[in-house]
């Protein structure tokens, strides 16, 4: 209601404008207009003062501002030329730096080792000068806004003289500051002071200035946190001045990122808007200078045409929103493909008993959600109808010891898509370990922070998410991060989760970028993990990753195999998943199932809630290992079964009592609910007519069954399985009230993973119905999931 | 692209590039035609007269200068909202650190005529405004300017699931929003 005039609010027309402030803009563009497109060819005296006054917004440097429109025109203007400045910035820079490799044989080896510092170093002496020359240019420019241009220009290049004598003295400076930049670069540091903050600090005084920070905070990378702590005793910001179109920008920084992995803060200059004018004395483009100092690293290509998005050009820290640096890629989403169940008959002895592992994941559920709040129906083999179902939690009875960590529940009920068939509902829940009496937890958090993770939906939720978590642990857990991307690295070591202050400020430091190649951020977590093993305890990784997967071990297989062996060893890994385009849905599964872990898909801050808070003991607390279930249908009663949705969980008959095959497991608190709809003998219900040639024999036998469940599982940290039997009575007696509600909600909630599939069981069965269905049992629905589900519905109803 | 020339008429194309080639009564047409445009957005944007003029004319500088830029591979309009939001957003950048006092402060004042309504939005779009980059804007191109969500993307630079995604950010909280009220009633 209220959202529908929130919008409607929004919709609300502005009045008419003021012919007075109509004409006020009117005559100051106007007067813009004619200095941006003088008469005669263009002036390169406009363009230098332009340049000061970019630099004057790039470096903060600047003077007062008295807010107001009528001071605008001064900071708007100064944006297009800003291209000019940096690429002679550049040059003096990166020339004097070549200079020195050339004399000094300690800074060529440097060299020789990785380009990178030395185009780093390169920058580094670049941005020095332009700061200084920014305080020549704040002098400059501080007169009338009138003052003679030409004669701005005169100052500055004196000044821009002056500066490289002054430069020439910093070489030594500088050489050691490339050094331990390159010392900084072998490891991820332990963040301090996150480069954003100092941002914040800074007064922001011009459109421009501001234009610049808010860059700052899209693309600084760790790095920037280096270069800041490195040159803090300066009190000048380090900052890499790329000059090109956004495109090259664009080019420039994939290969920065992957050249370094991480990057300085960068100041993005647009130079499209004119090529720039070279001034006198330091003609050359800019590649030449950058491809002499930096070999062929940055090869860098003069700036083509601009692309159509470029619009904010023209003013220095052209904003590049961080979905525009890595556009996402979109429908790449990769889920196995399965086939639905098929109909069984137990007259067939081969059919006759249908073997299958727990599943507690919840992925799907939080996939098909997110697709469907887009307004479009999932892919199929997105929807796996058991993640849907044990999305929810029902009241299954929960078993009261940690010995038998549950006993299951089975009620029969008659199929609402199915006239005369029947469905078979197996619920069991896991023992709930009381606060007090959790064990202690050692988690490290493998997080990927590469630059696929920029945006929105993905490493500020992590951040968000993993936050969360920390109110769900005890004080005395411990709490350890790895990132990885160009590189991975310990960020934080295990850390008592009383300090939670360092915890969340280690998050807080964490910025998305570099390629996700590379080194070995699995191992790492697995180490550290081990290093703080907790014989008595939880050990576990989390990692939360967009689906790049390439944590340091290449090969699907591989990886499982190492994440399987580990497991062996008491560490286990769990899986959550983040944003969507490149979701890697089935490796997670794989990894998490080899890992003894879940794999949940975050889409929001209220599904981490539910994972990480309300649900974190049995996201983090198994109680059973390996469970499975096997039913044996009678055949004197069931003509025919199917099994809704564990297609991807089916195990086969013999290994139900092999307890070295691996299968689900069951966390605290956790239900798992599995369905089998089966038409009884007798009923006209039956989809398979019988065989004209083969007679089957009629059974006879325990009529008062339908069948016979059996389940296995392993307590944590034993190696032989336990049996649970109970027989699937057809006439199991009334359950009580809830158990009736959740019955039929779960039962809804099949329908609908059913349809979203296709529907090919389900008859006539339609949105509307299950809708119906959902709201009678939606029940009592204190975190409001139930209802969710029902707007699911009606939006999958009308995405159709 | 052909396309979304289409959506800027014939003639103002051809304004734009008389005025791109330096043609002084083109571009001032051209502020004409599109002034109450750039100054209604601008409104949306603040809510707040003499705000939407100084950012509407921050906007037309603006234009003076990067009009060049506009290459006609996106609908006219399209390329000037994003102006706009970017001087908006520097303008209230150049306002200062203690936005958010200011607001509080000047809400009698930021509000004209009417009354609770207004309040109520203005709380709202600087709540969206805190609830991440890009919130704000989305809202007030997708509901406030009937734009679709690929042409808000266009506009905004990012994909057309982007702002998808974002408008859900905005409902669910929303919905958080009327659940605390009605809570707390």
């Amino acid at each position: 209601m209220k959202q529908h005039s929130f919008e409607k609010l929004l919709q609300q027309d502005a009045p008419p404008p003021d012919p007075a402030a109509r004409l006020a803009a009117r005559r100051a563009a106007l007067a813009e207009f004619a200095k941006a497109n003088p008469p005669v060819e263009i002036a390169p005296a406009p363009e230098r003062r332009g340049v000061f006054q970019a630099l004057l917004g790039a470096l903060r440097l600047s003077r007062d501002n008295d807010h107001g429109s009528d001071s605008m025109p001064l900071f708007s203007r100064k944006a297009y030329f800003g291209a000019a400045a940096s690429v002679c910035l550049a040059i003096v820079g990166s020339t004097v730096v070549w200079k020195t490799f050339q004399q000094d044989p300690s800074v060529g080896q440097l060299s020789a080792r990785s380009d990178v510092p030395a185009a780093r170093s390169a920058e580094v002496v670049s941005s020095e000068a332009s700061s200084s020359k920014a305080d020549a240019a704040e002098t400059a420019v501080a007169g009338p806004e009138s003052s003679a241009p030409a004669e701005d220009a005169r100052l500055a290049d004196a000044q821009a003289r002056r500066d490289q004598d002054k430069l020439a003295e910093k070489r030594a400076a500088d050489e050691k500051k490339a050094e331990e930049l390159m010392a900084r670069m072998q490891a991820i540091p332990e963040p301090e002071d996150p480069v954003i903050e100092q941002y914040q600090e800074q007064p922001i005084e011009t459109p421009a200035a501001a234009g610049a920070s808010a860059a700052a905070p899209a693309l600084a990378k760790s790095g920037a946190d280096n270069a800041a702590g490195a040159k803090e005793k300066d009190a000048e910001t380090q900052e890499v001045v790329v000059t090109g179109t956004r495109g090259s920008l664009q080019a420039s920084m994939e290969t920065k990122r992957d050249a370094v992995g991480e990057i300085q803060e960068v100041v993005v200059t647009s130079a499209d808007r004119k090529p720039a004018t070279p001034h006198k004395g330091v003609a050359p483009p800019a590649r030449t200078a950058r491809n002499r100092s930096s070999g062929d690293s940055y090869s860098y290509e003069p700036p083509p045409a601009p692309p159509p998005a470029q619009i904010t050009s023209g003013r220095i820290g052209t904003k590049i929103e961080p979905t525009s640096v890595r556009p996402q890629p979109e429908g790449n989403d990769k889920f196995e493909h399965f086939e639905v169940n098929s109909i069984k008959q137990p007259a067939i002895e081969a059919e006759r008993v249908s073997t299958f592992s727990a599943d507690v994941d919840t992925s799907s559920y939080s996939f098909v959600r997110k697709q469907l709040e887009q307004g479009h129906l999932p892919q199929k083999d997105a929807v796996r109808a058991e993640e849907m179902i044990n999305y929810f939690d029902y009241a299954w009875p929960a078993a009261d010891s940690r010995e038998q960590p549950f006993r299951p529940t089975i009620v029969v009920s008659d199929s609402p898509w199915g006239k005369g068939r029947k469905l078979i509902h197996i619920g069991i829940k896991g023992y709930e370990i009381p606060a007090n009496k959790r064990p202690d937890a050692n988690i490290v958090m493998l997080l990927d922070v590469s630059g696929s993770m920029n945006q929105p939906d993905k490493l500020p939720l992590v951040k968000q998410s993993m936050k969360l978590l920390l109110g769900s642990l005890k004080p005395t857990d411990t709490v350890g991060i790895v990132v990885y991307a160009g590189a991975a690295g310990m960020v934080l070591p295990p850390t008592p989760v009383g300090e939670k202050e360092r915890i969340t400020s280690a998050l807080d430091s964490l910025t998305p970028g570099g390629s996700t190649a590379g080194a070995a951020g699995i191992e790492l977590a697995y180490q550290l993990a081990e290093n703080s093993f907790r014989k008595e305890g939880l050990n576990r990784i989390l990692l939360c990753t967009d689906g790049d997967f390439n944590v340091g071990i290449a090969g699907t297989e591989e990886l499982k195999g190492f994440v399987e062996r580990k497991r062996e060893k008491g560490v286990y890994l769990s899986v959550l998943g983040f944003g969507q385009g490149n979701y890697r849905d089935e490796l997670a599964q794989a990894l998490a199932q080899n890992g003894n872990g879940v794999a949940a898909y975050i889409d929001s801050v209220s599904e981490a809630q539910k994972v990480l808070v309300q649900q974190a003991g049995a996201s983090l607390f198994t109680i059973a290992k390996d469970v499975k279930f096997q039913v044996e249908f009678n055949p004197a009663t069931v003509a025919e079964y199917r099994q809704i949705g564990y297609e991807t969980r089916a195990l086969k008959q013999e290994d139900f009592n092999n307890d070295k095959v691996d299968a689900g497991d069951v966390g605290a608190g956790h239900t798992v609910t599995a369905i089998y709809e089966i038409t009884p003998v007798g009923e006209k219900a039956r989809m398979i007519e019988k065989s004209r040639y083969v007679k089957q024999p009629e059974v006879t036998g325990n009529m008062a069954e339908y069948g016979h469940l059996k389940m296995r599982y392993k307590l944590p940290g034993q190696d032989t399985s336990t049996l649970i039997e109970q027989p699937i009575a057809v006439d199991s007696g009334r359950a009580s009230e809830t158990i009736q509600r959740d019955v039929g909600f779960s039962t809804a909630v099949a329908g609908f993973a059913q349809l979203l599939r296709g529907g090919q069981y389900t008859g006539s069965l339609g949105y509307d119905d299950i809708i119906k269905q959902a709201l009678a049992t939606r029940g009592e629905d204190a975190f409001g999931y139930r209802s969710e589900f029902v707007q699911l519905v009606r939006k999958a109803d009308a995405a159709k | 692209m052909t396309e979304t020339q289409q959506e800027t008429r014939m003639d103002d194309l051809a304004l734009i590039r008389r005025a791109q080639a330096g043609d002084q009564t083109a571009f001032g047409d051209l502020l004409d035609l599109y002034y109450d445009t750039i100054f209604r957005f601008a409104w949306k944007w603040c809510r707040h007269r003499a705000n939407a003029e100084d950012i509407a004319q921050l906007a037309c500088i603006k234009l003076a200068n990067s009009l060049a830029q506009f290459r006609f591979q996106a609908a006219f309009t399209s390329w000037l909202y994003r102006l706009v939001i970017s001087c908006a957003q520097d303008w209230q950048r150049s306002q200062g650190r203690h936005e958010h006092d200011d607001l509080a402060d000047a809400e009698p004042s930021a509000v004209e005529a009417r009354g609770e309504d207004q309040i109520y939005l203005l709380q709202l779009l600087a709540e969206l405004d805190d609830l991440g980059e890009g919130m704000k804007e989305t809202a007030l191109l997708v509901h406030g300017e009937g734009l679709s969500h690929a042409e808000a993307g266009v506009v905004l630079g990012v994909s057309e699931s982007t702002i998808s995604w974002r408008l859900h950010v905005i409902r669910k909280h929303m919905g958080k929003r009327e659940a605390k009220v009605s809570e707390s009633v």
